[in-house]
């Protein structure tokens, strides 16, 4: 009955052959060492193709104006807000699984925490420039800033769209913060390994002089840890802004109390499953087997299970309310929505993020990496569907028969996603490169309990 | 004698260096500090007693300063500077100016976390006398140091060395300042 058997109570976190200093030569030689594996470059090359896609995409865009993808009224708002919101929901998992799981000890988040922040520093930019590319003036969009106040423009704050440009911003500092803090005593190591003059002053200068010192580990545990408990709250309070930003119009289909929640569930399951593709990738592509272990996959293979189910829930709201509710315009827009022209999208979200994640129920799913790494591509591209279903179908059906009409995306708006996943490729490989994609301060921790016991 | 930073005693266990680390305090050894690539509970308590924490108290004063420059942002655009009625809300609507006080007071408090983590480590210092200390380098992948610097008035290498060696160091050197 190996189908129905979890992994053993005691199954190690990381693999037996692991020592203090194995880990940290394995970990640090992947930047330190010259050779660069082909996968990486195959990878690269394909973030910096997409990329110039994504440039030459902006420069028809700066040229000629958002007409170029297929917005129009009444849907004004297409693959752009849509593939923001998925961004940031990709890149909110990274604080979810590195913050969250900090502050519940959880062993797993020890060696997948790097990974996890190296995605969401690499997927934000992502988002923040889709909504300002959406804009019609893009030059313009500094207006956003209270500074333009100064200048006798004002933002309107109470609005759900300019708490949207404050969290997204507040957001990507303060992660990168976060990261820096965490990341500091592992540079100390890159740097105390280096053999080649450069990389010595380049990792030096980065570590800031980090000696691991008593007084410098217990402040770095204390901050660290006052930190986990700020992010935590802010990422859950950045992506709820986001659902106010639909629940605040009174689009039938948008105007919903439980946005906010539904939202961050998204981002919970589409995070870590992208977190899921990319922990695979590192542990085959950097032979790390005896790091990133069967554990670690099967944790958050558990969370990802868990994202589902919460998402399944606010699915059945989503449809209780318009169908027990009184009113016509939400039911006429639900109906529209699961059996109308963008029936397909619908449907396809309700399969690759409700019905085949369950598959995970068995242990055996969540022993294969084949089939957690396609569960968690579905659930990628479900999260997309359901983006675009939030986004376009309520647009296209509002209130007005007269008022409604339907999206097709053209080439530019699947440039559009092709360049900003470029842009997500490039910086991800490019950290990879840079940066140990472990923390090594934090699997030692788990290296020496594992010893002592 | 010629000038020294202090003495390095090198440990491969966590414990050793907190045996060691005792019975030279409880010897009236001050001016010691361990270097170690993980974290060791109660090691710098160990080391300093005395020591208060500052930082949370740091991060607590830049959450109220954050909160209160967030929202003094948002009323002085929609209440003193340019008032203007919107939909027939208050000027000073204040639930609307919640999220926008709630997020810049988060950045404030990570920054000052990030800020004051670095000063209260006295970083960044790119050179420090402890850099020169023989198999440094190892300090942060898989040995543990002990420093007992030469400005403490009771030291003496020898003594120290010995002392070091009972309690199972593979290595005591000296450290040139």
């Amino acid at each position: 009955m190996t189908v129905l058997i979890d992994l053993p109570r005691e199954a190690p976190v990381v693999g037996p052959g692991v020592t203090l200093r194995s880990l940290s030569e394995e970990v640090s030689n992947r930047v330190l060492l010259p050779n660069t594996p082909r996968w990486w470059w195959i990878g690269f090359a394909l973030g910096m193709a997409l990329l110039l896609t994504f440039v030459v995409q902006l420069i028809w865009l700066f040229i000629n104006g958002v007409g170029i993808w297929g917005i129009n009224i009444p849907v004004a708002w297409g693959f752009a807000i849509a593939e923001y919101v998925w961004w940031i929901a990709l890149a909110s998992g990274g604080t979810i699984v590195s913050a969250l799981f900090f502050l519940t000890r959880s062993p797993w988040r020890s060696a997948t925490n790097r990974i996890a922040e190296t995605m969401l520093l690499s997927a934000a930019p992502c988002a923040g420039l889709l909504p300002i590319m959406h804009l019609g003036r893009q030059g313009l969009f500094y207006w956003l800033f209270p500074y333009s106040s100064v200048m006798g423009v004002w933002p309107q704050v109470r609005s759900p769209l300019w708490w949207d440009f404050v969290c997204l911003l507040c957001y990507i500092l303060m992660s990168i913060m976060y990261y820096y803090t965490g990341l500091l005593p592992d540079l100390a190591t890159v740097r105390d390994l280096a053999r080649t003059r450069w990389k010595q002053v380049f990792y030096g200068v980065l570590a800031l002089g980090w000696h691991g010192s008593a007084r410098h580990w217990r402040n770095q545990q204390t901050v660290y840890a006052v930190m986990s408990a700020i992010m935590a709250p802010m990422v859950i309070s950045v992506h709820s802004v986001v659902g106010l930003d639909f629940a605040g119009g009174i689009t039938p289909g948008w105007h919903s109390t439980q946005f906010p929640p539904y939202f961050f569930f998204g981002a919970v399951i589409s995070g870590t499953a992208l977190i899921m593709m990319l922990t695979i990738l590192v542990r085959w592509g950097y032979g790390l087997e005896d790091v990133l272990t069967g554990y670690h996959l099967n944790a958050l293979a558990k969370v990802m299970l868990v994202g589902s189910v919460m998402l399944g829930y606010a699915y059945v709201w989503e449809a209780w309310g318009p169908i027990y509710g009184s009113d016509v315009a939400e039911r006429t827009q639900f109906f529209y929505r699961i059996f109308g022209f963008y029936a397909a999208c619908y449907w396809g979200k309700i399969v690759l993020n409700i019905v085949i994640p369950q598959l995970l129920w068995l242990p055996i799913v969540r022993r294969s990496e084949v089939l957690l790494f396609s569960i968690s591509a579905g659930i990628i591209v479900g999260m997309w569907l359901e983006r675009f279903v939030i986004v376009i179908p309520s647009l296209s059906h509002g209130y007005m028969p007269s008022y409604w009409g339907v999206f097709f995306p053209t080439f530019w708006d699947w440039a559009a996603l092709a360049g900003t996943i470029g842009l997500f490729l490039s910086l991800f490989f490019l950290l990879l490169k840079l940066v140990p994609i472990v923390s090594m301060s934090e699997v030692r921790e788990i290296v020496a309990k594992e010893r002592s016991r | 004698m010629s000038q020294i930073f202090g003495i390095v005693g090198v440990f491969d266990r966590p414990e050793a260096v907190t045996d060691a680390a005792k019975h030279l305090r409880s010897l009236g050894f001050r001016a010691m500090d361990a270097y170690t690539p993980y974290p060791v509970e109660g090691l710098d308590q160990l080391l300093r007693p005395q020591r208060r924490m500052m930082l949370p108290l740091v991060m607590f004063a830049a959450a109220v300063a954050g909160a209160a420059w967030g929202y003094f942002i948002q009323t002085w655009d929609e209440v003193l500077n340019y008032p203007i009625n919107v939909g027939g809300r208050p000027h000073n609507s204040w639930p609307a100016f919640i999220v926008g006080t709630f997020e810049f007071m988060l950045l404030v408090t990570i920054a000052a976390g990030l800020f004051g983590f670095l000063a209260s480590c006295r970083l960044p210092r790119l050179y420090h006398p402890i850099f020169n200390a023989d198999a440094f380098g190892r300090a942060s992948v898989d040995r543990f140091v002990l420093c007992v610097e030469a400005r403490d008035p009771s030291f003496e290498v020898e003594h120290l060395r010995r002392i070091f060696e009972r309690f199972g160091a593979e290595r005591v050197a000296e450290v040139p300042a």
